[in-house]
């Protein structure tokens, strides 16, 4: 039982993570290979919190988003003024994440803090279990489904799709990316949290390129302008290489030739520009029910 | 001061390797206006052919680098015509180019970690007394590769602004349809910077590789060459080879005075403060992400 709880809390702090990029990448069109610096930053910040100064751990988690959030405008902000957008944001990203990993690296303590440098970060309380993890899933996704369907949804749409065209509508292309930055670094920053909780202990090795590589692939695969794309695939992506251990040297490579193969032949992702709501299953099911009736109506006439 | 100069010969050379790689992503961004990401790939199987050669099949360091050299030609070109090629036809967005070429990359990158292993390894070259100029002692590796680059980015000038393939490849990079409407070969084009590409990976891969380790995910340093290529300025290869020499040395003045460990935070924080304060890098025109 603790192994699939292990599971079931893995995949929900993996699909927060994906959550957040699918904010940044699959609705503005902006591309970030550094959101395990977000990570990092918002699971070192909620668990000093929490170690040092015994604030209750829901505090702490949204804290470590929002200290993720304004720490992303460090460099989104000179980013996005000097119009850096597509693969020179995504170097932006990977070298901002980079230089997290570096500096808590290479920090021991920050004033009476140890934070343990290469070693990690120790002896955190341990709080995240299966229920906090599924509230916190659930949350997570009502928020991101109220975010993208508002207003200001709406403008990151418009910016991902024609940056000028958007502009001349009137929609404030540095705000409206700020903002994007801001809510998918707060979503990493929670991730990260949850994270170290569960683990009792962070280290600078949790947060690699690889990571991001991992939540930037729950998305590409998962689906552009989709929510609930990125969530299933945040969700098989970690679920299924647990169940096939033997594979798990090939799993980047399979996900690099799964990425070529995707953009070849599916490049909208598995769910691309599927809403989140029932109407799928209300479609189904009348196709499903027309369906029947075709076939008893052709089976009478058959007869 | 002797530290001084040996540092700035030392980050001249460095410099150098970075404007191999800085040149070939903009070569492939001035014709496509995507990223190569599979460049930094590359660039590691380069240095891994050439260290396989040596150190297994005992050739001559020469022969190890044109073997390398051909291989990673062949890896280019097919990479660009299986993974690029078809989403160029179908015009696919920018963005679908890239996400296709991350996947070369964590395809290529970790089948060299899966057969390779993780582990740094010193490239298999005897290491030669360095040169005495006075008191200043300069690495003989650090010559021959500022040497060759060199070299190699002159060659790359006269292909480019002396022949005619040159002059296809610049009217290709300023309008590729209209190009193809002149009558250039849009596929001979791709094949011709690919492996313009192929050639200049496995060079900055052995070099890098002799200057520091091989390993798989030494293509990582490929992130210093874009952040070279935004500090020169998104403009113009020259800005590119500019912006790689000024990195290549601060750093290599920052890891020999401070620390080597913060060299890759340096670069980092220099590149943010150089979009603070040069948001079109230094030498940069005022064009929206264009090359």
């Amino acid at each position: 039982m603790g192994y699939i709880n292990a599971i079931i809390i893995l995949c929900g702090i993996n699909i927060i993570a994906a959550l957040g990029v699918a904010i940044l990448t699959g609705y503005t069109g902006l591309f970030s290979i550094g959101h395990a610096g977000f990570m990092a930053l918002g699971g070192y910040f909620s668990a000093i919190l929490v170690k040092e100064f015994g604030i209750h751990f829901s505090i702490a988690l949204l804290a470590g988003g929002a200290f993720a959030g304004i720490s992303s405008f460090i460099i989104g902000y000179p980013a996005f003024r000097s119009r850096l957008r597509g693969d020179y944001f995504a170097i932006a990203t990977l070298g901002f994440s980079e230089a997290i990993r570096l500096l808590l690296n290479n920090i021991q303590d920050i004033g009476p803090i140890k934070t343990g440098g290469a070693f990690g970060y120790m002896n955190i309380p341990s709080h995240t279990t299966v229920f906090v993890t599924v509230v916190a899933v659930l949350l997570a996704i009502y928020f991101a489904h109220m975010f993208v369907t508002s207003q200001y949804g709406k403008n990151c749409i418009a910016v991902g799709q024609d940056e000028v065209a958007a502009q001349m509508m009137g929609v404030d292309l540095l705000k409206t990316k700020l903002m994007a930055l801001f809510i998918s670094a707060f979503y990493a920053g929670v991730a990260g949290g949850l994270l170290g909780f569960y683990f009792a202990y962070l280290s600078p090795s949790f947060f690699t390129i690889t990571k991001s590589s991992d939540l930037l692939a729950a998305v590409v695969f998962g689906g552009i302008q989709s929510l609930i794309g990125p969530v299933i695939t945040a969700f098989v992506l970690i679920a299924v290489p647990e169940f096939l251990r033997t594979l798990a040297e090939w799993r980047l490579i399979i996900y690099g030739f799964l990425f070529v193969v995707v953009m070849i032949f599916r490049p909208q992702g598995l769910l691309g520009y599927v809403e989140m709501n029932l109407n799928f299953a209300r479609v189904w099911w009348s196709k499903y029910v027309s369906r029947k009736q075709a076939g008893a109506s052709e089976g009478q006439a058959g007869k | 001061m002797e530290l001084f100069i040996q540092q700035l010969v030392s980050g001249i050379s460095i410099g150098a390797i970075y404007a191999l790689l800085a040149v070939g992503y903009a070569l492939v961004y001035s014709v496509y206006n995507f990223t190569n990401w599979a460049f930094d790939a590359f660039m590691a199987f380069g240095a891994f052919m050439a260290f396989v050669a040596i150190s297994s099949l005992a050739m001559p360091f020469w022969l190890a680098m044109i073997l390398s050299i051909i291989l990673t030609i062949i890896l280019s070109v097919g990479s660009e015509s299986l993974a690029y090629r078809p989403l160029r036809e179908r015009k696919a967005p920018r963005l679908f180019m890239m996400i296709s070429a991350m996947g070369v990359n964590l395809a290529v990158v970790n089948i060299i970690n899966l057969i390779f292993g993780g582990t740094f390894r010193k490239f298999p070259v005897e290491s030669v007394q360095p040169i005495f100029v006075g008191n200043v002692s300069i690495g003989r590796m650090d010559l021959i590769a500022g040497a060759i680059s060199f070299g190699v980015l002159a060659l790359l000038w006269l292909f480019l602004y002396r022949t005619r393939w040159g002059l296809g490849i610049r009217a290709s990079a300023i309008d590729i349809q209209t190009a193809s409407l002149m009558g250039i070969n849009n596929n001979a084009v791709a094949i011709i910077i690919f492996i313009i590409t192929g050639v200049l990976s496995s060079i900055a891969g052995v070099f890098y590789g002799i200057k520091y380790a091989v390993f798989p995910m030494m293509g990582i340093v490929t992130i210093k060459a874009m952040i070279a290529s935004i500090v020169g300025g998104l403009g113009s290869l020259p800005a590119a080879i500019v912006g790689s020499m000024i990195l290549g040395v601060l750093e290599t003045l920052v890891s020999g005075y401070i620390s080597s460990s913060y060299r890759d935070l340096f670069s980092f924080l220099f590149l943010i403060i150089i979009l603070l304060f040069f948001p079109n890098g230094l030498m940069g025109k005022n064009v929206d992400e264009k090359l």
